[in-house]
C-alpha cells in the first residue's frame, strides 16, 4: 500500500472515531450546564431592573425552558446533527453567525500568539541549551522563570500603563480604530498594530515554556550517540545543532504547542478582557454568566471538534518530522 | 393711534432681532461635526430597548429612538414627538398633538398610528415595565395622523412620567409591524426618528451610530457619529478614557476610586447629573418570613447597627447619599418624598439595636453570639462584596454572626427572587421616573411574585400600605398623592422590610471637551443631540 493511501486511511479512520467522542462531548457539556443554578430568563429580567411576571412566563416558552430538559436535550442533539448550532436567545442571532464573528479576530490573536511562542521560545531554547551555564543561559532561564509566574492580567496592565499611556506607541485596546473606520491597507496596518500588545502579552506563558522545553530537550539529545556519530564525521558543531538535534529536539515541543493550540481556540478570556479584543474567550465566559446555553454549548461544541482535528495533524506532523514515526 | 402698534412692532422687533442674535452666538458656541466614542459596559445582549429596559441597551437606543416626550431637571415632561398634550379633568383621557415633520430613518413618516402600535401591540405586551406602565390604557383613537388620543380605564398620573424614549420607544409600525416583535429581524437593527442612525454592530467591539441628517430638531445633532465601545475589563476601561481614546464613560463603567483618579486629571471632567430619572436606593433585603428577619424588632436592630455614611465614605468612595427610606430624595422636587420618618442613623444606633434585639429574646450566648444568619452578596462586583464584608462586621457589634455567601447572577437571583432561599441579601431599588414604576413592586402585596426577579422579595406586605399604593396609583392631584405617599413612607420604614442604606451617586466621566453631555435627567439615557467636541 501506498504511503498516501495509507495515510489518507487513517486520517478518515480517525475521523469516524472522532464522531462518538463529539456526541458524548455535546451530551455531557448539556447535562453538566443544567446543574448550573438560574436560567437566561432571570438574567435578562435581571439586567432589564424590572420585569413583569407575564414577561418571565413569556421569556421562558420563547427560550423553550419550560420544556422537560429531556425533550430540550433532544432537540438539541437532532439540531446539532443536522449542523445547527441553535439560536441565541439573549443575542437574538444564530449561535453560528456569533461563533462566525469572533472567530477570526480570535484565530488572528491566537495563531500569532502562538507563532510569537514557538519561534521566539524554541530559539531561547537553543541559545540556552549551545550557551550551557553560561551568563547567556542564566539569563534566559531568569526571564523564562519571570514570564511563566507572573500573571497575565498583570502583565497585560502593565504593558498598557508603559507602551500606550506613557509611551504612546501602542493603542490602548480594540482590534481597530473606532473613531477612524479605516479601510484597505491602513485598515490592516491599523488592526497590526493594536495586535501587538495582546499577542505579546498572551505569547510570553507559552514563549517562557517552550524556551524552557527545548533547553532540556536540546541537552537530552546532544548526549545521543547519533551526535557523537555526526561529531565523528566531522560535521560542525554548527550544523550538528541545526541539522539533527533542533530537528530531533523540537518534538516535544510540538507535542506540547498542539495541545495548547486546541485550548487556545477557545480564546484567553484574560487576555481578551484586558485589551478588549473581540474574541470566543470573553464571549464564552459572557455566555456562561448569561446562562445563553446554546451559545456556550456551540463554542464548546466548536473546541472539542478543533482538538480533534489539532491531534490529527500534530500526528501527521510527527510523521513528517520524524520518518521514523509511521502512521497506521 | 398708530404710535402704539407702532411701538409695539418695533419692541417685539428689537425683541426678535436679540433672540436672534443670542441664537447665532449660542450656534456659533457649539461646534458641528466629530465623533464621541462612549464606553459602554456591559455591551448590551440586543438593541431592543422596546423589550428590555437592561441599561446598557438603553444607553445605545436612546440616541436612536425618540419618545412622545423628554423631561426636565424639576422631572416634568417637555414636548418632543409630541408638540403638546392636554389632559381631560377626570384624568382618563390624554390628547397627544404630534409634530408633523418627524420622518423615520428609513424615511417613512411619524404618525398616530405608530403610537398606537408602539404602545398597545409592543410596549404594553413585550416591555419589562410596559404591561404595568400602561396598564390602563384601554384604546388609543387616531382621528388624524397627528393625534392620538389614549382612553384610559383610570387615570394613570406616573403615565406622562414613562414616555422618554429610554422608557417608552416610537416604532415605526412598518417595520416592526411585520412578523414576531419577540424575535425580530430588527432587534439588532433599530429604526427610529432620534439624532443618531444605526449603522453597524461589530458584536464584542462596538456599534456605530451615524448622524441623522433629516432629523427633526434643526440643526441636530452636533455630532457627526457615535460609537459605543464594549470593553470587559474596567482598568482597561479607565486607561482608554485617561489616554482619549474614548471621550465618555457613564453608570459604573469607570470603577468609583479610579473615577476619584481621574477627576483630577486636568482634560477630564466627572458629573454625576443625568441620574434623576434613575434614582437608585441601595437596600438589605430581610426574608421577612423566617426566622429571626421575621420579628420587626431584629430588622429595626439591624437597620440601628448599619452606619450609613461610613459605607458611603469606604465603599462607595463618597459617591452617595444617605438613605431614609425607600424613596429617594430626588422626589423632593415633586413633594412625594419626606424624611419625617422613624430615623435609624443615630449616634447610638448600637446600643438600640442591642436593647431590640434583647427585647426580641435573642440574648447573648456564651460567646457573645446571639445567633448566626448567612448573609447572601449581591454578585454585582467589587464594591458590594465589600458592602458585604461591613455589614458582616457590623454586625457582629450587635452580637450576630454572619457568614457570607457569593454566587454568579443568575444563582443569586433563583435564591433570592424564586426560591426565596435566603436571609439578608442586599441590593438596589431604581426607583425610576415615578413610585408606581419604581417603588409599589418592592412592597405592594401584589408584588409578591416568585419568579420574577427585582419585586418584593422580603414578601413584606401590610393592607394599609397597599391601599396607599392603590389609591397613589390613581390620585391625579399631585398634594394628595404626595400625602398619600408620606403615609407610605412612614408605615414602610417603620415596618423595616429592608435597610435603606443610600441614595448611590452615579457618575458620568467624560473629556472636558465634550459638552453638554448632561442635559436631561436621563443624562447617558438621553439623545445626545445637544452634545458637542471642542477642539
Amino acid at each position: 500500500m501506498s504511503l498516501t493511501a495509507q495515510r489518507t486511511r487513517y486520517v478518515l479512520r480517525r475521523l469516524m472515531q472522532a464522531v462518538p467522542v463529539v456526541l458524548a462531548i455535546v451530551v455531557i457539556n448539556f447535562l453538566l450546564l443544567q446543574l448550573a443554578e438560574g436560567d437566561a430568563a432571570d438574567v435578562l429580567a435581571g439586567e432589564a431592573g424590572s420585569a413583569t411576571p407575564e414577561y418571565m412566563a413569556a421569556l421562558r416558552t420563547k427560550f423553550g425552558l419550560d420544556q422537560p430538559i429531556f425533550l430540550q436535550l433532544l432537540a438539541y442533539v437532532r439540531n446539532v446533527a443536522l449542523l445547527d448550532l441553535g439560536h441565541s436567545f439573549r443575542h437574538d442571532t444564530a449561535v453560528a453567525t456569533l461563533i462566525a464573528g469572533r472567530l477570526g479576530p480570535t484565530l488572528l490573536l491566537m495563531l500569532s500568539a502562538m507563532a510569537i511562542a514557538i519561534l521566539v521560545g524554541t530559539l531561547l531554547g537553543v541559545l540556552a541549551a549551545t550557551g550551557l551555564n553560561t551568563w547567556r543561559d542564566n539569563l534566559i532561564a531568569v526571564l523564562a522563570l519571570l514570564a511563566y509566574a507572573t500573571p497575565l492580567f498583570w502583565i497585560g496592565l502593565m504593558m498598557i500603563v508603559v507602551f500606550s499611556i506613557h509611551a504612546g506607541w501602542f493603542p490602548v485596546s480594540g482590534m481597530e480604530n473606532v473613531a477612524a473606520f479605516h479601510t484597505g491597507w491602513t485598515r490592516v496596518a491599523d488592526i497590526a498594530r493594536h495586535l501587538v500588545l495582546p499577542a505579546i502579552t498572551l505569547s510570553l506563558f507559552y514563549l517562557a515554556l517552550y524556551a524552557r522545553l527545548m533547553r532540556a530537550s536540546m541537552l537530552e539529545q546532544s548526549g545521543m550517540d547519533y551526535v557523537t556519530t555526526a561529531r565523528a564525521k566531522g560535521l560542525t558543531e554548527t550544523r550538528i545543532t541545526s541539522r539533527h538535534v533542533v530537528r530531533n529536539a523540537l518534538l516535544p515541543v510540538v507535542t506540547m504547542a498542539g495541545v495548547q493550540i486546541g485550548n487556545l481556540v477557545g480564546g484567553s478570556v484574560v487576555v481578551e478582557s484586558v485589551f478588549g479584543w473581540p474574541g470566543l474567550g470573553l464571549l464564552a465566559f459572557d455566555s456562561l454568566f448569561a446562562r445563553d446555553l446554546n451559545l456556550l454549548m456551540g463554542i464548546f461544541l466548536l473546541s472539542a471538534c478543533l482538538v480533534v482535528a489539532v491531534n490529527l495533524v500534530i500526528d501527521i506532523v510527527y510523521a513528517l518530522l520524524d520518518p521514523r514515526i509511521e502512521v497506521r | 393711534m398708530q404710535t402704539k402698534p407702532f411701538m409695539a412692532r418695533w419692541l417685539s422687533g428689537c425683541a426678535m432681532a436679540a433672540l436672534a442674535l443670542g441664537l447665532a452666538a449660542s450656534a456659533h458656541a457649539q461646534k458641528r461635526g466629530g465623533t464621541l466614542v462612549m464606553l459602554v459596559q456591559p455591551e448590551p445582549p440586543t438593541l431592543a430597548s422596546y423589550a428590555s429596559t437592561a441599561a446598557p441597551i438603553g444607553q445605545v437606543t436612546a440616541k436612536i429612538f425618540d419618545g412622545l416626550a423628554e423631561y426636565d431637571f424639576n422631572l416634568k415632561p417637555v414636548p418632543s414627538l409630541a408638540e403638546s398634550w392636554t389632559i381631560a379633568p377626570d384624568g382618563k383621557t390624554i390628547t397627544f398633538k404630534l409634530r408633523r415633520d418627524v420622518k423615520f430613518h428609513d424615511g417613512k413618516p411619524f404618525t398616530s398610528a405608530d403610537v398606537r402600535f408602539s404602545v398597545l401591540e409592543v410596549l404594553a405586551k413585550v416591555h419589562p415595565r410596559g404591561p404595568g406602565t400602561f396598564r390602563e390604557v384601554k384604546a388609543i383613537d387616531t382621528p388624524d395622523p397627528h393625534t392620538a388620543i389614549f382612553r384610559l380605564e383610570n387615570p394613570a398620573p406616573y403615565l406622562m412620567m414613562a414616555l422618554s424614549g429610554y422608557e417608552s420607544p416610537m416604532l415605526p409600525q412598518h417595520v416592526y409591524g411585520a412578523g414576531d416583535i419577540k424575535a425580530h429581524p430588527n432587534a439588532n437593527r433599530p429604526v427610529g426618528t432620534g439624532p443618531f442612525k444605526f449603522v453597524d454592530w461589530q458584536k464584542g467591539q462596538f456599534v456605530r451610530l451615524d448622524r441623522n441628517p433629516d432629523y427633526w430638531k434643526k440643526d441636530r445633532p452636533y455630532l457627526d457619529r457615535i460609537v459605543a465601545r464594549f470593553v470587559s475589563d474596567s482598568a482597561t476601561r479607565t486607561a482608554s478614557i485617561e489616554r482619549g481614546e474614548a471621550q465618555s464613560a457613564g453608570m459604573a463603567a469607570i470603577y468609583y476610586s479610579d473615577v476619584r483618579r481621574l477627576e483630577k486629571l486636568p482634560a477630564i471632567e466627572v458629573t454625576t447629573r443625568g441620574y434623576e430619572m434613575s434614582s437608585p436606593v441601595v437596600e438589605l433585603i430581610f426574608n421577612t418570613k423566617v426566622k429571626p428577619f421575621d420579628d420587626v424588632r431584629v430588622r429595626q436592630a439591624v437597620s440601628h447597627a448599619i452606619d450609613r455614611q461610613w459605607i458611603i465614605d469606604n465603599v462607595w468612595f463618597g459617591f452617595g447619599k444617605p438613605a431614609t427610606g425607600p424613596i429617594n430624595s430626588n422626589y423632593a422636587a415633586s413633594g412625594i418624598y419626606t424624611n419625617a420618618v422613624k430615623r435609624y442613623q443615630v449616634p447610638n444606633g448600637v446600643e438600640i439595636a442591642n436593647r431590640l434585639l434583647d427585647e426580641a429574646g435573642y440574648k447573648r450566648g456564651a460567646n457573645g453570639v446571639r445567633f448566626e444568619i448567612v448573609h447572601d452578596i449581591t454578585p454585582y462586583g467589587e464594591e458590594w462584596r465589600r458592602l458585604g464584608e461591613y455589614v458582616q462586621q457590623a454586625l457582629d457589634k450587635v452580637g450576630i454572626k454572619a457568614t457570607l455567601r457569593y454566587e454568579d447572577v443568575p444563582a443569586w437571583l433563583r435564591r433570592v427572587y424564586t426560591a426565596y432561599d435566603f436571609q439578608l441579601s442586599s441590593n438596589w431599588l431604581q426607583n425610576l421616573a415615578d413610585p408606581v414604576i419604581g417603588v409599589h413592586r418592592a412592597f405592594h402585596s401584589k408584588s409578591i411574585r416568585a419568579g420574577t426577579v427585582f419585586v418584593n422579595a422580603s414578601r413584606w406586605s401590610d393592607p394599609k400600605a397597599d391601599e396607599l399604593m392603590d389609591r397613589a396609583s390613581l390620585e391625579n392631584d399631585p398634594a394628595k398623592r404626595a400625602a398619600l405617599y408620606h403615609e407610605l413612607q412612614k408605615i414602610v420604614v417603620e415596618a423595616a422590610p429592608n435597610v435603606w442604606t443610600h441614595e448611590l451617586l452615579f457618575s458620568t466621566v467624560h473629556a472636558r471637551r465634550v459638552k453638554n453631555i448632561a442635559t436631561s435627567p436621563l443624562g447617558v439615557f438621553s439623545s445626545y443631540d445637544q452634545v458637542w467636541l471642542d477642539n
